[in-house]
C-alpha cells in the first residue's frame, strides 16, 4: 500500500499531533491495527453486525488520532481503484436466487452479499491501515517490527527499500527526462521500447547501486544484522489498549452467537 | 595514534573481468599526513581505495592497516580504523532519519545510550550542522551539500584514524566545496583524498600521489607536480585552474610587470 503513494511521498502527514492515540508507542498501534484487521478479515461473510461494531471502533480511532480526513479520502480513492477490479469478479458468484441476467453474466443473491462483504472488508482494511500509516512514520513503524520480533533481516530489507524507493524513482524520471529532452514523444512504439530499455537499465543501475550501498555499509563495520536501537517502554496505556482491542475483536465475533 | 597507518607493498588488483585495475603498487602514509591520490578515470583510485577498507582484499602483495595486516580476521579492527566517505552520498546514507545513519556504525561497533548519543552530536557538530535540527530530518530531503557533510559525520563518529575520502568535492556547488575544504582542515586525522578536484589538492594536500594505468607514477611535492604541465597530460592530466590561468586579477600580478 506503501508504494501506492510514491508520487506524493509525506506518508505520516499526521504523525507529529499529541493525541492519546499518538502517545500510545508505535508497536501498540501496530498491534491494535493487526488485531483489528484480523477480526475484519476472519468474518463470515454476510455477518454486517459484527462489521458495525468494529466500524465503531475504527471512527473513535479516525475521531481520537484528528487525521486529515481530505488525504485519508484521497488515499481511499486511489486505492479502492485497484480493490475495484477484484471485487467486481466477486459479484458474478452462482448459488442463491437469480436477481438479474445478461448473457453468461448473473448476478445472484450470494454474489451480493459476498460483494457487499468483501466491499466493507476492504474497506474497513483501508481505512485502519491508512490511519496508521498516516500518523505513525515509516521508522517508527519498522522499529514497531523490531520489537515484535519480526526478523531483523527482513525489516532492514523494507527500511532500505523506503529509502531508495525516492532514488529510484528521481533517477527513472532522470532518465525519462533525458529521452523526453531528445525527442522521445515522437511515435508511441518507440516511446513504449524506450520505457521498456528505461526500466531494464533502472534494473542493472539498482543492482549496482544495492552493491554500492553494501560496500558502505561494510565499511562502516555492518557484520550482517542491523544494529538495534534503544527502544520506547511500553506504559501501562499501551497494555490497556491492547487488551480493549483484543475484547472488542472478540465481542464483535460473538455478537451472533448472543 | 599510529605512526605507520597505511603500508602497502607491491599490491596488484585484477578484476573477474580481467581488468587489470592496480599493478604494484607501493605506498606508505605516515600520521596526521593529507595526501591526495590523483589520475585520471579507471587509473585505479577507486580500486586501490576499496582496499584500505577490506572492501577488496589483495589478491597479490601486502596491506598493513595501523597493526593489522589485511586478513579476513582483522576486518572488523580495520574498518574501526579505516573511515571511508564514498563518492555518492546516496550509497553510503541509507538509514531513514540523519541520526540513524551516524548512529549506524557505531552501532555496529556496540556503542548504546549516553555515549551513543555524544558521538553523534560531536560528529554533526563537527560538520556544521546543527544536531537538534537535523538529526530528525529525513535523509531523502537533504541537500547535496548537507548529504555530504552527514555522510562525513556517519564516518566521523566513528571516531576512525585514518579518513579516507573518494571524490569529496564532486557535484557540491563552490559554497559547499568551500566549506568542505575548511571542514577537512579542520579534522586533525591522517586523510587520503582521491580527487580530480586539483584546485583543492593545492589547497589542502603537501603531497601528492598519481596513479596512472594501476601503476604509482608520482609520489611527492603537490606544488611541483601540478606545475609540470607535460608530465600532468601524458597522464591525462591537466593543470589545476588556478595555474593555468594566472593572474586574473591585477592585484595578483607580481609587481615587476
Amino acid at each position: 500500500m506503501v508504494l501506492l503513494h510514491i508520487g506524493a511521498f509525506h506518508l505520516d502527514i499526521d504523525s507529529q499531533h499529541q493525541t492519546f492515540w499518538h502517545s500510545l508507542t508505535p508497536q501498540t498501534r501496530l498491534l491494535c491495527a493487526m488485531l483489528l484487521l484480523l477480526a475484519i478479515v476472519v468474518t463470515p461473510n454476510g455477518h454486517w453486525l459484527t462489521w458495525g461494531v468494529y466500524a465503531i471502533a475504527i471512527l473513535a480511532v479516525l475521531l481520537v488520532s484528528k487525521i486529515t480526513l481530505v488525504v485519508l479520502i484521497q488515499r481511499l480513492a486511489v486505492e479502492f481503484g485497484f480493490v475495484g477490479v477484484i471485487l467486481l469478479g466477486t459479484l458474478f458468484r452462482e448459488g442463491g436466487e437469480v436477481l438479474w441476467e445478461w448473457g453468461v453474466l448473473k448476478v445472484t443473491t450470494t454474489g451480493l452479499t459476498i460483494l457487499g462483504s468483501v466491499t466493507l472488508k476492504s474497506l474497513l482494511s483501508l481505512i485502519l491501515l491508512n490511519i496508521l500509516t498516516l500518523t505513525t512514520s515509516i521508522p517508527a513503524l519498522l522499529q514497531a517490527l523490531v520489537i515484535l520480533k519480526m526478523p531483523p533481516l527482513l525489516v532492514a530489507i523494507l527500511a532500505s527499500m523506503y529509502r531508495y524507493i525516492d532514488v529510484l524513482i528521481a533517477e527513472f524520471n532522470s532518465m525519462y527526462r533525458a529521452a523526453v529532452s531528445r525527442n522521445l514523444l515522437n511515435h508511441r512504439r518507440w516511446q513504449r521500447l524506450v520505457l521498456g530499455n528505461a526500466i531494464g537499465s533502472l534494473f542493472i543501475r539498482t543492482y549496482e547501486r544495492g552493491e554500492r550501498v553494501h560496500q558502505a555499509m561494510l565499511a562502516r563495520g555492518y557484520q550482517g544484522l542491523p544494529p538495534i536501537q534503544k527502544l520506547p517502554t511500553v506504559r501501562q496505556r499501551d497494555v490497556v489498549i491492547l487488551t480493549l482491542t483484543l475484547l472488542f475483536a472478540l465481542f464483535g465475533q460473538i455478537i451472533y452467537f448472543i | 595514534m599510529h605512526h605507520n597507518p597505511i603500508l602497502i607493498e607491491n599490491l596488484s588488483y585484477t578484476y573477474p573481468d580481467g581488468i587489470q585495475a592496480l599493478k604494484g603498487v607501493d605506498l606508505k602514509i605516515a600520521a596526521n599526513e593529507r595526501v591526495a591520490l590523483v589520475g585520471a578515470n579507471g587509473s585505479g583510485k577507486s580500486t586501490l581505495l576499496h582496499h584500505l577498507n577490506g572492501i577488496l582484499l589483495p589478491q597479490a602483495g601486502k596491506i598493513s592497516i595501523g597493526e593489522y595486516p589485511m586478513e579476513r580476521k582483522y576486518l572488523k579492527d580495520i574498518r574501526n580504523f579505516v573511515g571511508l566517505v564514498f563518492q555518492n552520498p546516496d550509497d553510503q546514507l541509507f538509514m531513514p532519519t540523519v541520526w540513524e545513519d551516524i548512529a549506524f556504525g557505531c552501532m555496529n561497533q556496540g556503542l548504546a545510550g549516553e555515549e551513543l548519543n555524544q558521538r553523534c552530536y560531536q560528529s554533526l557538530l563537527a560538520v556544521g550542522l546543527e544536531p537538534n535540527e537535523f538529526r530528525q530530518r529525513n535523509t531523502n530531503n537533504l541537500s547535496g551539500g548537507e548529504k555530504k557533510r552527514v555522510a562525513i559525520a556517519g564516518v566521523l563518529a566513528m571516531s576512525p584514524q585514518i579518513l579516507v575520502f573518494d571524490e569529496p568535492s564532486a557535484q557540491l556547488d563552490p559554497y559547499s566545496r568551500r566549506q568542505l575544504i575548511h571542514l577537512l582542515q579542520s579534522l586533525p586525522l591522517t586523510q587520503l583524498i582521491a580527487t580530480h578536484d586539483l584546485d583543492l589538492v593545492l589547497e589542502l594536500c603537501q603531497r601528492t600521489i598519481v596513479l596512472s594505468q594501476g601503476k604509482v607514477v608520482y609520489d611527492g611535492s603537490t606544488e611541483k607536480v601540478l606545475g609540470d604541465r607535460e608530465f600532468l597530460e601524458y597522464h591525462h592530466l591537466e593543470l589545476p585552474l588556478s595555474y593555468s590561468r594566472p593572474y586574473c586579477l591585477v592585484a595578483d600580478a607580481p609587481n615587476q610587470l
